[in-house]
């Protein structure tokens, strides 16, 4: 195993225990996952109401449609709350406890302090979409998932959730304070959902700020249309996030 | 034609360190060699240079001038070198509330490298040395500023550092800890660790150090080998540095 994948992976394990040992991330997961099950049982009753109705129909919806999406669509934005609060402290956190420099004094490089947290908070978020996923996949063998879309979706999804915690987790590099760090990553995450809705109110609907949105992007996927362009757009987020994540905890030992 | 020299480079070599804080300079043109078995002593008021100094050898702050090498490789070019060649006890021990003393040293042992047997049998022998069987599962967050101390130490040694970096390692220690420690900075120097620690306390270097350095506003003031009963031409030195900046001045001490 190379000396970068040791690194890497040490850190990872060690923000993974800090993660599953604090009661933060136990409690954000069992609200979600309340609140999601609470909406999958309406959405799932809401579908069963309609089905002989949408039956009838020659293109109607169905249950990836009618429940699967929804949920998903509920997931982002509970995430846009939830993966601020389980960044703030991964770096923010540190450097106010003075560990940090530990890290630093172990001889690893910013670049794998930042990409182990960074996996550590993916591998929590991943498990939260699977847990998330399970719900509508239970009624798979009574009922007609399209699969193709449910793959698109997903496939969104994880790319949201890397791009979000990439963002958190720079938010969490730059700010002093865990708490500045969660409200920095909230507001930047709210103004890449919606920077482009004041220009589609003035009825433009393809200029750059329209691609510099983050909802154009998602929403496709979500549907089940995967473009290149979209894909691009959360690996650049999530790229530029983490290069300059590094960059900043790599000036870190040269400041004051 | 002169024949290959066999001598090994010291473990630690400091050369012209200058460090700037807040816009002012912390560290000035430092240079200091540490060889294997050594114990420095690095003494200083508050604000002298000391805490600067070993972050700069630890790796955690960069200087902003100078070189470090450690056994004659730039540690500067290469900070990867600490993972296996340097151990490091920060002044009041940061730790990491939510994890066990146990899990600490894993942490710790994972991020130098150590793997699978090599990391259990590491973390066995420092438990033991240090005795810390009794907390080995408690929280961090819990345990007591001696007990903290202990654990910092710990994860320092856990690895069999070639250098170990201490920072005020006696602060909230009771007396008998205090010997255990002596006892263990000893114990370590024996083995071939070159240990730098800084420290307040006169009767810490004179204890267990074999050389001192003392800094006073960021430059070396005075170095060189302590002798036994050095005690009262230390305290001596460090004050007329400490009052005056000048080791020479002991006259002004004494009045």
């Amino acid at each position: 195993m190379s000396r970068a994948l040791m690194d890497t992976m040490a850190v990872t394990r060690l923000e993974l225990r800090r993660l599953f040992v604090r009661p933060l991330a136990w409690v954000l997961a069992a609200l979600t996952l309340a609140w999601l099950g609470w909406s999958y049982t309406l959405l799932l009753g809401s579908f069963l109401s309609e089905q002989v109705r949408l039956a009838a129909l020659p293109d109607g919806p169905g249950f990836t449609d009618m429940v699967t999406v929804p949920l998903l669509a509920q997931l982002v934005e509970l995430a846009f709350l939830v993966v601020p609060l389980l960044t703030m402290s991964a770096l923010a956190g540190e450097r106010r406890s003075g560990t940090l420099p530990l890290l630093f004094s172990a001889g690893v490089p910013a670049s794998r302090i930042v990409l182990g947290k960074y996996l550590a908070v993916l591998v929590w978020l991943l498990l939260w979409l699977a847990l998330t996923l399970a719900m509508p996949l239970t009624l798979a063998h009574a009922i007609r998932l399209d699969w193709g879309k449910l793959a698109a979706a997903t496939l969104g999804l994880v790319l949201l959730f890397a791009a979000l915690a990439a963002l958190g987790i720079a938010c969490s590099a730059f700010a002093s304070h865990q708490a500045l760090a969660a409200a920095a990553a909230l507001v930047l995450t709210l103004l890449l959902w919606t920077v482009n809705q004041g220009a589609q109110m003035a009825g433009v609907n393809d200029g750059a700020i329209n691609w510099l949105a983050m909802s154009p992007h998602l929403r496709p996927l979500l549907h089940g249309l995967v473009s290149t362009v979209d894909l691009l757009w959360f690996v650049l987020l999530t790229v530029v996030a983490l290069a300059l994540a590094t960059r900043r905890l790599a000036a870190e030992k040269g400041r004051d | 034609m002169t024949a290959p020299t066999t001598t090994l480079p010291p473990v630690l070599q400091l050369e012209h360190l200058v460090r700037h804080r807040a816009g002012r300079p912390a560290v000035r043109d430092l240079s200091l060699t540490l060889d294997r078995g050594q114990v420095l002593g690095l003494l200083g008021v508050n604000g002298a240079g000391k805490s600067t100094t070993l972050s700069m050898i630890a790796g955690a702050l960069r200087p902003d001038s100078g070189a470090i090498r450690i056994h004659g490789e730039d540690f500067l070019e290469q900070p990867e070198l600490a993972a296996q060649w340097l151990g490091w006890l920060p002044e009041r021990a940061p730790l990491w509330p939510e994890l066990t003393v146990s899990e600490h040293l894993t942490a710790h042992g994972r991020l130098r490298g150590l793997r699978g047997s090599a990391l259990n049998e590491a973390r066995t022998r420092i438990i033991d040395r240090l005795e810390l069987q009794p907390l080995a599962q408690r929280l961090a967050g819990v345990l007591s500023q001696g007990q903290r101390q202990r654990l910092g130490l710990a994860c320092a040694l856990l690895h069999r550092p070639a250098l170990l970096v201490l920072d005020e390692p006696a602060n909230a220690l009771d007396p008998v800890q205090v010997t255990a420690l002596r006892a263990l900075i000893r114990e370590q120097a024996a083995a071939g660790t070159a240990v730098i620690l800084s420290t307040h306390l006169l009767g810490e270097v004179t204890a267990v150090c074999d050389q001192v350095a003392i800094l006073h506003e960021g430059t070396l003031r005075h170095h060189g080998p302590v002798h036994e009963g050095d005690h009262t031409a230390l305290e001596h030195t460090f004050f007329s540095i400490a009052m005056n900046g000048n080791e020479t001045n002991e006259k002004a001490h004494a009045a």
